[in-house]
Formats: C-alpha cells, structure tokens, sequence
C-alpha cells in the first residue's frame, strides 16, 4: 500500500470566481502511492481542486507543496502530475496512436531509453511504440490505434484519455470523473483496472467521482466534499460507519437522519422512542443528528418491535427489499431480505451500536 | 393552378439568372470576338488573350502588382488575425465581445470609408516622413481589410476546440508556444486556411480601397482606368480570366464549408 510519506499538501486553500467562493479553506495531504478520492455532489468545487493540483489555477489563499517544496509558481508542464480531464480533451486533429505518443513524444531521449549507451531515433521510436502499444492493451484499444478520435464512442475516448496521461507514468496521477462515460459493466471492470494499475505502477492517485459506490470500492482515502469544504476524511470504511455530520452520512449510502435529543450518556430520544446508544460526551439534552442505516433496521414481528409500523412501500432491489416503513413520527428507509407487503403492519428493532449520534450540522457551520 | 406557381416560380428564377450573368456572359462571348466591334461576332479564338499577355506590358505589370500584394495580404493577414482570434479567445467574456464587434466594424464599413479614412492617413504620416502611396501603402491596407476575414474565420474553430486542449499540450510537457504550434494551430488550421483563401479572393477583386491608398495600379484600377479612354477586347479577356479565378476560389470555400458542416 501506499508509503507513510506526504507527496502533496493543499495547506489553507481558498478560491473564489467573482464573488462564488468555490473552496473554503481546504487542508489535506495525499501520501506516496495513495488512491485518494474526492467525492461530492456537482459543484462542490472538486474540479476546481485538481486543477490547482494540475497547476490550472491558481489559488487566492494558502499553498500548495509537492514533495514538501512550494510549487504554485511551477507551469504544468514542469509538474510531475498528468491529468485526466472531464471532458477528455483529446487531440481531434490526431490520431488514437498519435494521441497516446504525443507526451512521450516531447520526452527527453534518455529519459525515455535511461538505460542505453547509445540513443538512436530508431531506438527511441521502438520504445515509444512499445509504450503505446501496451498502454492500448491496458484500456482494450489495440484494434483502434488508427482511429480518428472523432471517431470514439464517449467511453472510448475516455479510456483513451486515461492511456494519454498513464503512459507518462506520472508520479501523480489526476482523474476528473474518468469513468463518467461509461455503462456500468465497463465501469466496473475499468474500476478493477484502474486501480490494479494504480498499484502495479505504483502511482498517486487523486480520483474525482460524485458515484460513492466507486469511491468506496477503489479508494484507500475518501475526502467528502460540500459546497467547496471538507467534510470528512478517512478510508472508506470510517466514513460509512462513522460519518460525521448528516451531509455525510446522506451522501455515503442510504440513511434515516432523524432529529434527536441526546437525554444523558448512552440514552437518545428520538422518534418518539428512547433508544439505548453507545455514543456519550454530550450534554445533557443536546439536539443531535441520529443516524441509521437502512440496513441496520431490523424487521421483526409487531409485537416484539421496539416501534410499530405501516409498511407504505416495497421495491425489489435485486437482493433486498427496500421498505418504507411509517412509524407514527417518522417514515423509515429500511433494508429487508424478507419480503412484507404494503399496509402490513411490522415491528421494527435497532441494536444500540448501530445508532449514530452526530453533532447538529448548523453548530459546524 | 399549382402547375402556374411552378411555372411562375421558374421564370422568375430564369429572368433574375438572366439579369445577374447575362453581361458577363456577354463580356466573354465578346473576349472571342475576331473585331473590336461590339455590334456583330466572329469567331476570333484566343487573340485577345495573346494580346493581353503579350503585348499589354502594363497589364502584366498590374497582373503582377495585384498579385503580389494579395499574396502578401493575405499571409500576413492570416498570422495577425489568427493571432488576434487567439488573443481574443483567451480575454474574459464581455471584453472578446467588445473587441469582435470593434473587428467585426470595419467589415461592414464601405469600402469608400476605409478606402478614404487609409488615403488620409498615408498622406497625413507622408508630411512628416516620406511615404509615397504606391505599394507599400496598398498592402498595408489590403492587411487591415483582410484581416477580419481571417479573424472570422478562425474564431469558430476556436470555440468548437474541447476548452481543454491547450490545458492537455501543457500537461503533457508542451510550453506555452509549443502548445499553440503543436495543439491548437492544428485544431483550428481549417479555418485558417478558409480565412485565408477569403482574404486572397478579397484582395484580389478590390477596386476602391486599392484606388484611394495608391498611384501604382493593380488590375482593378487598370480596368478602370482603360475603361475611361474606351474599352480595348484586352480588357474582355482580362475580365473573363480574373471572373474565372475568383469563381473557383469561391467554388474551393464552398466546397471547405461543405465539408466542414458535414464532420
Ligand atoms: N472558471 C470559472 N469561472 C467561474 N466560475 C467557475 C469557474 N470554474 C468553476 N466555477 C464554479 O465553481 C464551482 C465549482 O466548480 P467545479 O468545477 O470545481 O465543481 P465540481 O465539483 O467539479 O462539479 P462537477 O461534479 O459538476 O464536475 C461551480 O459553481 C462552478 O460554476
Ligand atoms: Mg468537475
């Protein structure tokens, strides 16, 4: 995995077009060999982020360190990052080949054959061939190398904006939503792909998605982000079963966010019921955010239920039915493997340590 | 009564062909013509045409002048307004529109206007420093008509470019320059190569502008001027070959725009 060292540091970044502030001072490290994610809704500013990293933009406030030295004075052709765009930006006036060789292409000769005593231009077009070839075997495009890029399907193209910025084989790598494109059959093998990729060559990736699921599947570490600030930080696991606000846990998974009052340690009312948590250090009769998974409602027989309720809806999931069920004084998103029709009445149970209490989100401003 | 529109429709159609090219149809028919009357024809081949290359020294001297000057004209034109298209891409919203309409002005001017507003200026910057109008003064201002037409050309290009393929040259280790020369001027070259045959066709057919900013005369003030002292057959044939030069320039930019529309 990833080495315990910071590559990158946006240290207090602020930046603001015309009068939008699109990112409120953001602090955080990405580490040698990370897969880190950023993840949150349109226009949270995630876009505007990398191209700070890519050297695109240029913050109002705070520093940007790669390796521990400040680089916000370095072009982007001097920065050892390549990237990804949105809207892959592929070169149409060349060719799929020609697209992918184009870095290499502007390479020094011995950094491209580091190892030869002697540079011809035969050796060197040898080695950029066989460094393009491989990349289109990476993304399954050997039989398009002399395609037109107008001439791609949207997924196509995208993959091969992904093969133009690996060949590089850039220390870091910045992916604007690369797999957008694509249906979900291939964006699944291309997550695998990509991420095995990632840890064969051994190369930072800073990944934008607003797909939590993807987020959650490749990441090492999960930045959540809203309205250009941070939420959370942390490897996927932690923000799922601990989120820290409500914007989090809405955003990661599905989830009933109930209004609360925490009545001492361990105790919290909401729903019109006391519930028994595992949570305390509150203060006495603190308003809080409750938090349940979906899936850690459990359904049981109405007359052992902690609540009783009227089930409203059913749908079919694939693997679990996904049941609203109202309760009187809240309506619950609840995950059940047995099937229960509308109008029936259930009785639903919650285990303590799946009962998340967070701060109200107001008090964070 | 259907039968009548559509019959209307094609004689309206006929008369208003008939009106627009019956006088050059006339101008070449009478460029073959065996005498210098207008009034009856005979077959007389090519003998204008022989006259007019070899024994009409100043045409050839005005074939040459109009010639280099569109050429001119027309490669710096392209470097100015390709460079302008590029400049302007690159400025904030409110001011591109600003500075397109102040380029987009002068295109719509008459041609008198600029014709004369240049012929002032060559003569106001003469009584300081020497600067006779004759060639010089010509090219400069067949630059400042043709380059608009560049400029219009290529800035669609422009905005049909992906915004970040000038981003993408530079991270992947193009600089500024090299970005423009290996990216973008590529990605945009059919425009400029539009603009450019449109400058040229512009350059070559001007009358009034070319008569206002210079003595030395290029085709068109030739024909003017010869067309005063009574017209010679020479000037048929001269006409007839500018009228076919220019129609297959502008059957090549159709056919550009065509093609452009299509992919
Ligand atoms: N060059 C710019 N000028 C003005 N506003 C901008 C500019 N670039 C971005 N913005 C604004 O900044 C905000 C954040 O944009 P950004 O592209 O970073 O969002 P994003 O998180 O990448 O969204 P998405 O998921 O839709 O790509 C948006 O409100 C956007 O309109
Ligand atoms: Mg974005």
């Amino acid at each position: 995995m990833y080495e315990n060292t910071k590559l990158i540091e946006l240290k207090n970044i602020s930046k603001s077009f015309g009068d939008t502030q699109v990112l409120k001072n953001v602090d955080i490290y990405i580490r040698r060999k990370e897969f880190v994610t950023l993840l949150g809704p349109s226009g949270c500013g995630k876009t505007t982020m990398l191209r700070i990293i890519g050297g695109f933009e240029f913050p109002d406030e705070g520093e940007v360190l790669f390796d521990g030295k400040d680089i916000q004075s370095l072009p982007p052709y001097r920065r050892r990052v390549n990237t990804v765009f949105q809207k892959y930006a592929l070169f149409t006036h060349l060719n799929v080949y020609d697209n992918i060789a184009f870095g290499l292409k502007l390479k020094k000769p011995e950094e491209l054959l580091p190892n030869e005593k002697k540079i011809t231009r035969r050796k060197i077009k040898a080695e950029i061939d066989r460094r393009v070839k491989r990349m289109l075997k990476l993304v399954k495009m050997e039989a398009y190398e002399k395609r037109s890029v107008d001439a791609l399907s949207g997924g196509q193209q995208q993959r091969i904006a992904i093969a133009r910025a690996l060949v590089n084989e850039p220390e870091v790598l910045l992916l604007d939503e690369p797999l957008g494109a694509l249906d979900l059959k291939l964006r699944k093998e291309m997550q695998v792909e990509l991420k095995s990729m990632q840890q064969q060559l051994g190369i930072t990736f800073i990944y934008v998605t607003h797909d939590q699921e993807e987020a959650l599947t490749m990441s090492d570490t999960i930045v959540v982000m809203n309205g250009g600030k941070i939420q959370q930080i942390g490897d996927g696991k932690s923000i799922y079963d601990e989120p820290k606000n409500a914007f989090v846990a809405n955003f990661i998974g599905d989830s009933n966010i109930l209004s609360g009052v925490m009545l001492k340690d361990f105790e919290v009312e909401c729903a019109g019921h006391r519930f028994e948590c595992v949570d305390e250090g509150f203060a006495e009769n603190e308003s809080v955010d409750v938090v349940v998974r979906p899936e850690d409602v459990m359904v049981v027989g109405s007359d052992v239920g902690m609540l009783v309720g009227e089930v409203e809806s059913v749908f079919f999931k694939g693997v679990h039915y996904e049941m609203k069920v109202n309760t009187g004084d809240f309506t619950w998103k609840v995950h059940s493997t047995t099937m229960h029709p509308a109008g029936s009445r259930v009785g639903l149970s919650i285990v303590p340590s799946n009962i998340h209490i967070m701060r109200r989100m107001e008090a964070e401003g | 009564m259907k039968r009548l529109f559509k019959y209307l429709k094609g004689t309206y159609l006929g008369l208003l062909l008939l009106l627009l090219y019956s006088p050059i149809a006339v101008m070449i028919v009478l460029s073959f013509n065996q005498s210098k009357s207008r009034a009856n024809f005979s077959w007389g081949g090519l003998k204008w045409y022989y006259e007019l290359f070899y024994e009409s020294p100043e045409i050839i001297e005005a074939l040459k002048l109009t010639l280099t000057v569109a050429i001119l004209a027309t490669i710096i034109s392209i470097v100015l307004g390709t460079l302008g298209a590029i400049g302007i891409h690159a400025c904030k919203k409110g001011y591109a529109t600003m500075l397109m309409n102040l380029s987009y002005l002068p295109m719509t001017m008459p041609d008198i206007v600029t014709g004369v507003s240049l012929m002032l200026m060559f003569v106001f910057v003469n009584t300081y420093v020497y600067f006779p109008r004759g060639f010089v003064t010509m090219l400069i201002a067949h630059i400042t008509f043709d380059t608009p037409y560049v400029l219009f050309s290529v800035m669609p290009k422009l905005k049909q470019m992906n915004p970040n393929a000038y981003e993408a040259a530079l991270d992947l280790g193009c600089r500024p320059m090299k970005a423009i020369v290996k990216v973008i001027l590529p990605e945009i070259s059919p425009g400029i190569v539009t603009g450019g045959l449109l400058a040229f066709t512009m350059s070559l057919d001007d009358f009034v502008i070319s008569f206002f900013t210079s003595e030395s005369n290029n085709l068109s003030m030739l024909v003017y001027a010869a067309a005063k002292r009574g017209v010679e057959p020479t000037i048929y044939a001269l006409s007839t070959l500018i009228f076919i030069a220019i129609l297959i320039l502008l059957i090549i930019i159709n056919k550009r725009s065509d093609l452009e529309s299509i992919s």
